[in-house]
């Protein structure tokens, strides 16, 4: 576990609660910079409201959230976010929802400039010849490629992700995955990841660390070091007795959590 | 492309209309729509009725119910004076319609997402948008200095309050993950408004303005029976003076051919403005 001092993100005895309702209680985390980070859990368990928290379209109850050592006041472009529903906008041209993040992080750029960019962006994740598309003449895969274009073109050190592959067919999410991490190690620096998932397998493929939650209220059960080489083909993995002891200790600490609430109730 | 569904269906609430609009550019444009005869079938039973009665109440010598071929001609000889009152009732719709757009969508954003501004304007709203605007139409020629500015006025305030408060909806309707994407690239208030919340709305704002087109054509028309020397609701009114009951009619049915074509391009554009719906 790198809980080094001078962590890239860093959530310190984070609580939340959905009108008195706690949500997630006692939260500490550490990421540090360029490392992707996995957070699993149950439905329920809070993983998309400590996303938001990060992302700062939700405050804390108590604690804090610290992004590059500053506390998070709200949602900003260093932290770029993609949700799982491909949430472009679909009155726009998928070029012009690019464009929009290429100004942001580049201000002084002009439209054409920005819109060029753009359509680099697209090309990068495999969209080649859309740019001019809407967003509905677009399949799920395509969109959420998009989605995730827009995301990179923000050039932001932190990438936060609440399931992004979750509404794909397995072929395509395959490929989604291999991409994202294509363009996560080509990135110079690295950006900081933040990956929902609640397939355990994605988060062992994806990522150098799995923090697991558990439900009722949210809190970090158990995490797990990733110790698998790059670049990870999956035949490897499944053929890893590391993998599966992985895999089983994580199912372990998740029925663990279910048994104890199933016996609290 | 065949349009049953007009654009009231979404003033009535029907979404569904919405949809099947949006849907139409690419399904039109890849296949012929088939010749639909029912409404034709109507227009023919309709057509037929209103001969049967006129032919049974004139042999009685009653003259209420011309024949279709009678209006007919009459609205031919009545043609260039029903273009010249056109004219004259688009003068007055037009502008009181677009400022009541204008005023209507810029007024319903801003209250719909500033919650101040909203908690000013709501509780008046309340108030003053159910009041009929025809109740102000006397005091509105009485006070300003010339009918035609009354009548836009009436006009205006007549399809303004279905505007703001369909706007407002829209406004309010903004999808969560909408606004969490605006707020997660960094959008200014501005940025916010007319590039999310404008066109978010846009499916409520076409409705609103449904709504406002058929309350400006009424008010038109019923502003028009007090002071006007000419247009459409004129026209029939002093035609009715006379008794001249061929040229009422046919007054009557232009007034209906030209609300039905108004609605047409209001329909369209909405069409056009709303293709990414799906
Ligand atoms: N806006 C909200 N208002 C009230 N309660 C909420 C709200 N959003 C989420 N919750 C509650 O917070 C808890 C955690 O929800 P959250 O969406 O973070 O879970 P999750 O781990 O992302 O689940 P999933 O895997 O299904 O996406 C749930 O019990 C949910 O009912
Ligand atoms: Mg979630």
């Amino acid at each position: 576990m790198s809980q080094t001092a001078n962590a890239a993100l860093r959530i310190e005895r984070l609580r939340f609660g959905y009108d008195g309702t706690p949500i997630l209680q006692d939260i500490d985390v550490a990421v540090a910079e360029g490392e992707f980070l996995a957070l699993l859990g149950p439905s329920g368990s809070g993983k998309s409201t400590l996303l938001r928290l990060i992302a700062g379209l939700e405050s804390p109850g108590s604690g804090r959230v610290l992004a590059a050592g500053r506390p998070v006041a709200g949602p900003g472009t260093d932290r770029a976010v993609v949700f799982q529903n491909y949430a472009l906008f679909p009155w726009m041209r998928v070029v012009d929802n690019v464009a929009e993040a290429v100004r942001k992080a580049k201000p002084t750029l002009g439209w054409p400039a920005a819109r060029t960019q753009a359509a680099g962006h697209l090309n990068r994740v495999g969209l080649t010849g859309i740019a001019d598309k809407y967003p509905f003449e677009l399949s799920g895969g395509m969109q959420q490629r998009a989605a995730i274009a827009r995301a990179l073109a923000l050039e932001s050190p932190f990438l936060l992700m609440d399931e992004p592959f979750g509404a794909l067919d397995p072929v395509n999410r395959a490929r989604l995955q291999d991409l994202l991490i294509e363009v996560w190690q080509r990135r110079t620096p690295r950006p900081t990841v933040v990956f929902v998932t609640h397939d355990v397998d994605e988060a062992l493929l994806l990522a150098d660390r799995v923090a697991v939650l558990g439900a009722s209220p949210g809190r970090i059960i158990a995490g797990f070091d990733v110790p698998f080489e790059r670049p990870r083909r999956r035949a490897a993995l499944f053929g890893d007795h590391r993998f599966h002891e992985l895999r089983e200790a994580i199912a372990e600490a998740l029925d663990a959590d279910t048994l104890a609430r199933l016996d609290a109730a | 492309m065949t349009t049953e569904t007009s654009i009231l269906d979404a003033a009535l609430g029907d979404t569904g209309a919405i949809a099947r609009h949006a849907a139409e550019p690419n399904a039109a444009a890849s296949r012929p729509v088939p010749f639909a005869w029912e409404p034709w079938l109507l227009w023919l039973i309709l057509l037929g009725l209103w001969q049967g009665i006129a032919t049974l109440i004139a042999g009685q010598g009653n003259p209420l119910l011309p024949p279709p071929t009678v209006v007919f001609d009459a609205l031919w000889l009545s043609l260039p004076e029903l273009l010249t009152g056109t004219w004259s009732s688009l003068l007055i719709l037009a502008p009181g319609f677009a400022l009541a757009v204008a005023a209507g969508v810029g007024l319903g954003l801003l209250a719909g997402t500033s919650p101040r501004l909203g908690r000013a304007l709501f509780p008046f709203a309340k108030v003053a948008a159910p009041v009929p605007p025809t109740v102000y139409i006397p005091y509105a020629i009485a006070v300003l200095p010339t009918f035609h500015l009354s009548a836009t006025f009436v006009v205006f305030v007549g399809a303004f309050w279905p505007v703001f408060q369909n706007t407002v909806a829209g406004a309010h309707a903004v999808e969560g993950r909408h606004r969490d994407n605006a707020r997660v690239l960094g959008f200014s208030g501005f940025e916010y408004l007319h590039k999310v919340v404008f066109p978010a709305s846009l499916p409520h704002i076409f409705s609103g303005m449904a709504v406002g087109l058929g309350f400006g054509f009424i008010l038109l028309t019923v502003a028009e029976l007090f002071g006007a020397n000419a247009g459409l609701g004129r026209f029939v009114q002093y035609y009715a003076d006379f008794g001249d009951y061929p040229r009422m009619v046919a007054g009557i049915l232009y007034t209906g051919v030209v609300t039905w074509a108004a609605m047409s391009v209001l329909d369209r554009a909405r069409e056009r403005a709303l293709f990414w719906l799906r």
